[in-house]
């Protein structure tokens, strides 16, 4: 037997986390030695330098695996250390699924691995893997579905199999996360930062564009950075002509989530001092993707085993981490990259067994190991002991920009490789870099320098469009600029390379998803042919890699199984997002609008309770509305009803646009009059009431409801600009130009004429339904109202905003003998509910035409038109539909829930309670419903089915108005 | 407490110190930031409605999508007035605090020569008006607005409408000095909101609040 001294030594455990595998200062490497950190791993503390990766901080101190597989728990290490790796999904802190081969160590990070039990090197769901029979891809399809009783327990069991890290409910350190979005609006945008995508940004701003230029990780430069001395020179070189030459905003640690239409381009930005994660949103006039080759893992027996890794792993390890990621390596070299890892492990002192060269035949069939690579068998039978194997066997174009943006990519035999259809592309869409083809460095730079400059002249094509549409340009920006002739650039030529997907052994095609080769032709063989059926089947590349490393492996083995090529097999399509994103992210920060009467901080700082009603914040009350209601009722109250509508309608057309919209008319309203009135849409169904005054010959005042303001305006503006151009109205709106106060009960008079100076405000001046201007408490251009929702002598004052305040403490000084209080929209729902005023989308809904709202009377048929007719005219002829009634319990103490259905002797629904308050005026119940008609009559008894199951008895009221149901109390 | 005479109040809470100015409750604040956010509600503001392309539009010599400075004879003496044009038929006229009487005297005497409907309203205290300054205020406001804010397609004297923060606001670029500055305004009762939602998204850029200066106009 071979001695293996290596092998048959002590096995390298960790017992005290030191850097062990750290090597000597590398060329290219991007720690601090100078700053030393700790941070906890599991539970015990490790060292770290500045510039550590999470991974490359545990590889240095030898640690082999960082997680377990998804499904089969299998110990997972290192395969590509880059922000793709799938073995590295770790818990920092609160934050779950954090790719660890990408996140910089920061001092006391506190990192657990995810999803193990009872610990990462002990895992009991290990066990899955000894009925892997049982468990193949899509085992849940055909399982856990009888018998029906035990779905609970399924769930239960599955619970506990579900991949990933635990969300926290509270941040260790208290401080929630912080998000926000941005919007942006660059020239060019090139995604990638690669030498490729650096050359294009630095053409595309030098031809004039402001350039936006987003690269992944946290540096620019690509595959540069774990180069050679040239690779590193140019890299200096190509950085600084980025951070000297103007207009370029540079993007790292950040990622192009998606391309949607007309370059609507999303991008999360990380790395940002005080924000977390931020949304870049941005629309692009010509988007350029750089974003390279992405190595691809080789398909065989062993594959996943810790100590397998690409050859770009290796590389970044040794060059950009000084990790020394093994001791003793075989290579499998498909291409120079391979041939390069191989010398830079050479260089490092990793003893470099054998390079098994796979253009001229060379092959791996399978690896031995379980925590670690123990041996490799080659090609040619031989078994050899090592503890690294590093694949070097093709390329994946990172098309994935591309195909959000129409492309269709075609597999190119010679290369191994899909590329994209440059001819499909959009004008505002380019690529350059490995996407397109490969070449020296030089080449590489021309084309992208090349399609950086073209990008710009397109860019400045659509900006001189927009420019010259937009409203907002001067005179001398109108010109839409000289064309300038297009750049073509370079052909790269596309290097040959070997077709290498799977080896001759069954292996793992999606490290995330535990998906095998082999579950891949279990696949095919169930009748999911192609690459889109056995994906979904199998959910290979469906996990956080989203197939940019599983992708062309999968489609070649489904290949395989049915026969036919890779390139009749297609690929599957890409969507948004490119890379996961948080919903932190998506949401960004909080933006709900609030609006606020100018007299609202007054209420908070008096004890009232907050109602959030729409974007309004308003008074509910101030602590007993049914005292404040019976002070209106005996005395006087103010009300802020600022969020009431209020439209200015002026023009010689304003009475023909009232007659349209109201149902009742309005041609012969006198200048100082009010008039209530009630809006129907044109399906009949009540939309708006409220009441509009006439302030001179050709201006009116119109208030709506609170909610319908909005909505209102819009329906005028819309008559107007659709059907009636041709009136002469000007609508604006004038909500919030006013501060509106309701002051309301037999002493308002009383205390208005404290106030009010310059107006005789007696009955017989300013009667009930009468609007006048004037000045109170000194502030002139004040509206006031005779009208009245509570059923009391009441006064409606409409004061320019800024006083507001001033005029609301005036009334309260000004009453204090009369004992005047504030109410709230509580005690002003009791009060005009004795009335028996509706309110509508409380005792009306979205199918209540006006007869059926108790407007009888209201509606006027013989108008040439209004809103709504046909239907209106119907309902009044068929005389069907529901009714309002007013309803008293007969047990008055009973405030049945507003929603309580009622119903008939037969026990049938025949309508609902709307509204039910206790009357503190009359010391029972009052209510409102909608009631079938037959059952309307005032009178009729009905029942009340309540919300516990049992019923009350009810009666229907002869009015609406169950206090002064003849109004006199309000037109005093 | 009442107060005895009135006062008129922005819906924007004034950062200490307040102080009275042109009847107006405003901050006295000084900043130095080189970025910054100031309430400027008390400017008179009156609206103007007219045909886009009538005789009233030729009078006012300020075409939708733009904002221009003039000097109008108020009252019997020239004020300078900011007339800006956010949507097509629509004009805000900006104006010293407590001068809007004058300036609806000017416009309704402006619409008596117009051939066609001229509607004037006051809408000083139905607008919150604040300004936004900074090289950085087109960042800023980026992050609240989608538009796109670059000098191609927004240069000084850009009058428009959009979503900040999800409320309806018209935006005018009125740069101050060459240093970049936007006026904004929207519906008084989002105008706390709206204030509150540019300082929080400002926060990393270093915003500040300024106060209302005594000789602050729109000039």
């Amino acid at each position: 037997m071979t001695s293996r001294p290596w092998r048959d030594a002590k096995p390298r455990r960790v017992v005290a986390p030191t850097m062990s595998m750290r090597l000597g200062p590398q060329a290219g490497e991007v720690i601090d030695r100078a700053a030393s950190i700790t941070f906890e791993w599991n539970g015990r503390t490790y060292p770290a330098h500045r510039g550590d990766t999470i991974a490359s901080a545990l590889a240095a101190c030898g640690v082999d695996v960082f997680s377990r597989s998804f499904k089969y728990h299998r110990p997972r290490g290192l395969l590509t250390a880059s922000h793709l790796d799938p073995g590295c999904m770790v818990q920092v802190g609160d934050e779950p699924n954090v790719r660890g081969a990408h996140r910089l160590v920061e001092a006391d990070m506190q990192v657990r691995s995810q999803d193990t039990w009872p610990s990462l090197s002990f895992d009991v769901k290990a066990a899955n893997e000894l009925v892997r029979r049982a468990l193949p891809a899509g085992f849940y399809y055909k399982t856990f579905m009888s018998p029906g009783w035990l779905w609970p327990t399924y769930e239960r069991v599955l619970e506990r199999f579900a991949h990933g890290g635990v969300v926290g409910t509270q941040a260790p350190d208290g401080r929630p996360g912080r998000y926000d979005k941005r919007h942006a609006h660059p020239d060019v945008l090139v995604a990638g930062g690669g030498p490729a995508g650096m050359a294009a940004a630095v053409a595309a701003a030098r031809a004039g564009s402001s350039v936006m230029l987003v690269e992944e990780e946290q540096q620019l430069g690509g595959h540069l950075r774990w180069g050679d001395d040239a690779d590193l020179s140019a890299l200096r070189e190509m950085r600084a002509l980025v951070e000297t030459t103007p207009g370029i905003e540079v993007l790292t640690d950040s990622v192009v989530l998606g391309r949607y239409d007309s370059n609507w381009v999303s991008v999360l930005q990380r790395g940002l001092p005080e924000i977390d994660e931020r949304l870049v949103k941005a629309r692009v006039k010509t988007l350029v993707v750089a974003a390279g080759l992405i190595e691809r893992p080789y398909v065989f027996a062993g594959n996943d085993v810790p100590g397998v890794m690409l050859s770009t792993a290796v590389r970044r390890l040794v060059n950009l981490y000084a990790v020394k990621p093994g001791e003793r390596a075989v290579v499998l070299a498909a291409n120079a990259a391979g041939d390069a890892a191989a010398a830079d492990l050479e260089r490092v002192g990793v003893d470099v067994v054998r390079v098994e060269d796979a253009r001229t035949g060379g092959d791996v069939v399978a690896v031995r190991g379980r925590g670690r690579v123990r041996s490799v068998q080659t090609a040619d039978g031989q078994s050899i002991d090592c503890d690294l194997v590093v694949t070097a066997t093709g390329w994946t174009a990172a098309v994935s920009l591309l195909t959000m943006a129409g492309d269709v990519p075609r597999y190119e035999p010679s290369a191994a490789r899909f590329m994209p259809d440059l001819a499909r592309l959009s004008v505002d869409v380019m690529a350059t870099g490995g996407i397109v083809g490969d070449g020296t460095l030089e080449e590489l730079v021309a084309h992208a320098d090349a399609t950086g400059r073209e990008a710009a002249r397109r860019a400045a094509a659509v900006a001189a469009t927009r420019r010259s549409a937009s409203p907002t340009a001067t005179v001398e920006d109108a010109g839409s600029g000289d064309a300038m002739p297009a750049i073509v650039p370079p052909t790269l030529p596309v290097n040959p390379h070997p077709e290498l997907f799977r080896g001759r052994t069954h292996g793992i095609v999606d490290f995330s998803e535990d998906v095998s080769s082999k579950d891949l032709f279990s696949a095919v063989a169930e009748g999911y042919r192609s690459a889109e059926l056995a994906k979904r089947y199998t959910t290979a590349t469906m996990g956080p890699a989203q197939g940019k490393l599983e992708t062309v492996n999968a489609v070649a083995v489904v290949a395989e199984a049915t026969g036919q090529t890779i390139a009749e097999t297609g690929t599957t399509t890409w969507r948004p997002p490119y890379a996961p994103v948080t919903l932190g992210a998506l949401a960004g920060r909080e933006r709900e609008p609030i609006r606020r009467s100018p007299m609202q901080a007054w209420h908070e700082s008096h004890g009232s309770t907050t109602l959030v009603a729409g974007a309004w914040v308003r008074p509910d009350h101030y602590g007993d509305p049914a005292a404040e209601a019976t002070a209106v009722r005996e005395g006087v109250g103010i009300i802020d009803v600022t969020p009431i509508g209020k439209l200015d309608l002026r023009g010689p057309d304003v009475a023909r646009l009232l007659n349209l919209v109201y149902v009742n008319k309005w041609s012969k309203l006198e200048v100082g009059r009010v008039r209530y009135g009630v809006m129907c849409g044109e399906d009949g169904v009540v939309i708006d009431d409220g009441v509009t005054g006439r302030l001179g010959d050709e201006h009116y005042l119109m208030s709506t409801t609170s909610s319908g303001a909005a909505a209102i305006w819009a329906w005028l503006e819309s008559w107007l600009q659709t059907d009636h151009p041709q009136w002469q109205v000007h609508v604006t709106p004038v909500t919030t130009s006013y501060a509106s106060i309701n002051v309301a009960g037999p002493d308002s008079r009383e205390l208005l004429g404290r106030v009010v100076d310059d107006l005789d405000i007696g009955p017989e001046a300013f009667p009930y339904m009468h609007v006048r201007t004037g000045r109170v408490a000194g502030v002139e251009g004040c509206v006031l109202w005779r009208i009245g929702f509570t059923g009391e002598l009441s006064f409606e004052l409409h004061v320019p905003a800024g006083y507001g305040l001033h005029v609301w403490e005036a009334l309260l000084e000004a009453g204090r003998d009369l004992g005047v209080r504030p109410f709230g929209i509580e005690a002003q729902r009791i009060l005009r509910l004795e009335k028996g005023h509706f309110i509508i989308g409380q005792d009306t809904d979205g199918l209540t035409r006006a007869y059926s709202a108790g407007l009888d009377g209201l509606v006027k048929l013989d108008k040439d038109d209004v809103a709504g007719m046909p239907e209106l005219r119907w309902q009044h002829d068929q005389r069907d539909g529901p009714r309002l009634v007013g309803l008293r319990t007969a047990d008055g103490s009973l405030v049945p829930v507003e929603g309580s259905q009622l119903v008939d002797r037969d026990g049938r629904i025949c309508g609902r309670v709307t509204s039910s308050r206790l009357s503190p005026s009359l010391g029972r119940s009052v209510c409102l419903g909608q009631l079938d008609a037959e059952h309307a009559q005032p009178g009729t008894q009905v029942t009340v089915r309540l919300i516990d199951g049992t019923t009350a008895a009810a009666v229907v009221t002869e009015h609406l108005a169950q206090v002064d149901p003849e109004g006199s109390r309000l037109r005093g | 407490m009442a107060e005895t005479s009135a006062v008129a109040r922005s819906p924007i809470a004034p950062a200490p110190p307040e102080v009275v100015v042109d009847g107006w409750v405003v901050s006295a604040r000084r900043s130095a930031a080189a970025l910054t956010l100031t309430d400027l509600t008390p400017l008179a503001k009156v609206s103007v409605k007219a045909s886009w392309d009538g005789s009233m539009a030729e009078l006012l010599g300020v075409r939708f999508g733009r904002a221009a400075r003039l000097s109008w004879d108020l009252a019997g003496s020239p004020a300078d007035v900011l007339v800006t044009a956010t949507g097509p038929g629509e004009w805000l006229v900006l104006a010293e605090p407590g001068r809007q009487g004058a300036v609806v005297s000017w416009l309704d005497g402006s619409a008596a020569r117009a051939d066609e409907l001229v509607t004037v309203v006051d809408l000083t205290h139905g607008r919150a008006l604040m300004r936004l300054a900074g090289t950085s205020s087109a960042g800023l406001l980026n992050k609240e607005c989608s538009l796109d804010l670059t000098d191609t397609v927004c240069p000084n004297g850009s009058a428009l409408r959009s979503a900040v923060s999800g409320v309806a606001t018209d935006i005018v670029r009125d740069d101050r000095d060459g240093v970049p500055s936007y006026l904004l305004n929207c519906e008084r009762s989002s105008g706390q909101y709206l204030f509150d939602s540019l300082l929080d998204a400002g926060h990393e850029l270093g915003v500040d609040i300024d106060g209302f200066a005594p000789q602050e106009t729109h000039s």
